[in-house]
């Protein structure tokens, strides 16, 4: 089936215009499914860290979001366990006229300011509410032990 | 809006030019009612666009109760002769990439002024009396003239940007200098920036494409007609303002933005029949004779109606473009809940047979779901299967009985004396089946049915007659009517589909006939087998 414009033209801007602190890459068999690297955002307990996720366009994208998961292990109120993010715009509020870029820019954004309200991981959210400081500690290790890349 | 002719004539043409259309282009532009190009367009409901400040004045609109909020409370009466219904002021709204656009033209035109030397050309303006020139707020008691600069395109502009060009009027232009050909560049310059920013701007937010059929929402943002069906399919709010939109789904009473057409049509037609033409492709890509859209959702026959409650959005794009088709039709395949193996296809979520719906009716409800009636036209076999925009779409094989007179000799072999006599010590009852005539296959069902309404059994209730029809008399077809109305299970009804003949398929009714007397359900009580 032939890939929509939409995407190409997508993919073709990511690849001229590309973020700061975001990769996405696009399989060369599978067009639809995205290598993404986040970068964690400075004064935040990712600092440091390059967050690997994959990316993946469903048929009716743009109309559906995209399908997005943390590869790569985080410390995070509104990341769970197996990497499914809990982020308004991927779910009720997604709108066609959001992106890959957008949504990869929320994402950072949420790194940069978790909000323990609205959990996923129901067991760190309650840890950050209990003990923000030992929670962003974890984080941060968390971060050094799986994001960064000496230690991988 | 019909204020002009020479506009649409001029969007049939493919080679324009800045020159010798100058007036026409700077026409694109200018607001119909105070002839300056547009300030703060807003595009109305009817598809018309006006400046902000050329909207009539509002009024508390009478006898609306209900939505009860100040905004829509108040409306005008549409300036334009075209449409002259009340609009209410909460749908109009600034028309936001065409402000853009007028802006970026306004910046370029700036540009382009201090780069064009002094060229001093008069310009006379020449009045048209145009039977709608009564809308227009610009009334002339003589035609002007100006000495402006630049080339034709860009003195146009300026003239009308001072106000002095009416809408509806035509110019002559008579240069002041030698150097024409200067000009002509300045013009081709300009007019190349105007169509980069066309070009660059006029990009449907939802296919990255340029806008087909532009429709603006009441909120003042412009999508492909075809983007935003498919966009309220899912939601009803704006995909860029995520205002809720108070538009009906289907889009049947929005026109398209008028405006926004024209120039497209205008300045870049090249790109707008290019488009066209993929757009057309891609639909008939979706419909293509060899892919068949197939909902996967109940078992259906041929011949029998099905009744179906459309609500997800990946079906409502489905039957929209079937709708579209010459012979309305799309396949309907039963859910393979038990995930037995599919032939060919292997663990499939749908069972490979078959039948192919004709829609014959199909209403429309204002949410976006419908109400479909369909009649069953053929079976067939899927041998191959893709996902498009969501649903499945499969290469079908068509399935039909063999031959009548295979038919007959099956008959003829299978109930010779002979070989009854021969199977007569180890007779079990699908033997007996087996020898009976086709003829009495078909009585068996027949029998059974008007034993059963005589009893008033309850699935064989006057609404399930009205709906279903009375058993058809025709062998081929009884089975499948039987299978319509019998309450037993879909797993065992799913058997008359692969059936290569008559007399097959009036086996399985008659075996089924056999089973139910023998657990006596039919009696009274409707007890599923
Ligand atoms: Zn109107
Ligand atoms: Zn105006
Ligand atoms: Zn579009
Ligand atoms: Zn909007």
């Amino acid at each position: 089936m032939a890939l929509p414009k939409r995407i190409i033209k997508e993919t073709e801007r990511l690849m001229a215009e590309p973020v700061p602190g975001i990769k996405a890459i696009p399989h060369e068999d599978n067009l639809r499914y995205f290598d993404v690297e986040v970068h964690g955002p400075s004064q935040s307990p990712y600092e440091n860290g390059i967050f690997k996720l994959e990316l993946f366009l469903p048929d009716d994208y743009p109309m559906t979001p995209p399908k997005i998961r943390f590869l790569t292990r985080i410390y995070h109120p509104n990341i769970d366990k197996l990497g499914r993010i809990c982020l308004d715009v991927l779910k009720s509020n997604w709108s066609p006229a959001l992106q890959i870029r957008t949504i990869l820019l929320s994402i950072q954004a949420l790194l940069g300011a978790p909000n323990p309200d609205d959990p996923l991981a129901n067991d760190v959210a309650q840890r950050w509410k209990e003990d923000e400081p030992a929670a962003i500690q974890t984080a941060r290790e968390w971060t050094r032990m799986y994001a960064v890349s000496e230690n991988r | 809006m019909s204020a002009d002719a020479s506009v649409g004539a001029l969007s049939e043409r493919t080679g324009f030019d800045a020159y010798r259309d100058a007036r026409a282009i700077i026409r694109l532009i200018q607001c119909s009612r105070c002839s300056y190009p547009l300030r703060v367009p807003v595009t109305l409901p009817c598809g018309n666009t006006i400046c902000r400040m050329c909207l009539p004045r509002s009024h508390v609109r009478a006898g609306i109760s209900y939505p009860a909020n100040q905004e829509r409370q108040e409306g005008f009466t549409c300036p334009f002769s075209d449409c002259t219904k009340e609009h209410s002021l909460a749908d109009s709204n600034p028309d936001v990439v065409l402000g853009k656009v007028l802006e970026l033209i306004g910046e370029e035109v700036a540009k382009c002024k201090t780069e064009s030397s002094e060229k001093p050309m008069l310009l006379e303006e020449q009045a048209v009396v145009h039977p709608s020139m009564a809308s227009s707020g610009l009334q002339f008691d003589r035609p002007r003239s100006r000495v402006l600069h630049g080339g034709r395109l860009l003195a146009t502009y300026t003239f009308a940007e001072m106000g002095e060009l009416a809408f509806n009027s035509d110019v002559i232009y008579k240069p002041l200098y030698d150097d024409e050909d200067g000009g002509l560049a300045l013009d081709m310059m300009l007019l190349d920036r105007l169509k980069e920013v066309v070009r660059n701007e006029f990009d449907c937010q939802v296919c990255y494409a340029l806008m087909l059929n532009p429709v603006t929402t009441p909120c003042g943002h412009t999508f492909c007609r075809r983007c935003l069906t498919r966009v309220l399919d899912h939601s009803l709010l704006c995909p860029l303002c995520r205002r809720s939109l108070s538009i009906s789904p289907a889009l049947t009473n929005e026109p398209n933005n008028e405006r926004i057409c024209r120039i497209l049509a205008t300045i870049c037609p090249e790109h707008l029949a290019s488009r066209t033409e993929t757009v057309t492709r891609e639909e008939q890509g979706a419909l293509g004779e060899s892919q068949v859209p197939l909902f996967v959702c109940t078992l259906s026959f041929p011949s029998m109606p099905t009744f179906l409650h459309i609500f997800e959005p990946r079906y409502r794009l489905m039957i929209r473009r079937t709708l579209e088709t010459r012979t309305r039709t799309f396949g309907m395949v039963s859910y393979n809940r038990t995930r037995e193996p599919q032939g060919n296809l292997g663990t499939v979520e749908f069972r490979e047979y078959g039948t192919l719906l004709r829609i014959i009716n199909a209403q429309m409800l204002p949410d976006g779901r419908s109400l479909i009636e369909t009649v069953g036209v053929s079976r067939f076999k899927v041998k191959d299967w893709s996902i498009l925009d969501g649903y499945v779409v499969g290469s079908i094989d068509r399935y039909d009985d063999i031959s009548l007179v295979e038919e007959e000799r099956i008959e003829a072999a299978e109930t010779d004396p002979a070989r009854r006599s021969n199977a007569n010590g180890s007779s079990s009852p699908t033997a007996q089946l087996d020898h009976l005539s086709t003829r009495d296959l078909l009585d068996i069902g027949m029998n059974f049915i008007r034993r059963m309404r005589d009893n008033s059994a309850p699935w064989l209730h006057q609404r399930v007659l009205e709906a279903y029809g009375y058993p058809p008399e025709d062998p081929a077809l009884f089975p499948y009517w039987f299978a319509s109305v019998l309450p037993i299970s879909e797993h065992e009804k799913y058997k008359l589909l692969p059936t290569r003949s008559v007399r097959e398929r009036l086996k399985i009714t008659a075996r089924w006939v056999r089973r139910a007397e023998s657990q006596r359900w039919y009696s009274g009580t409707c007890t599923v087998l």
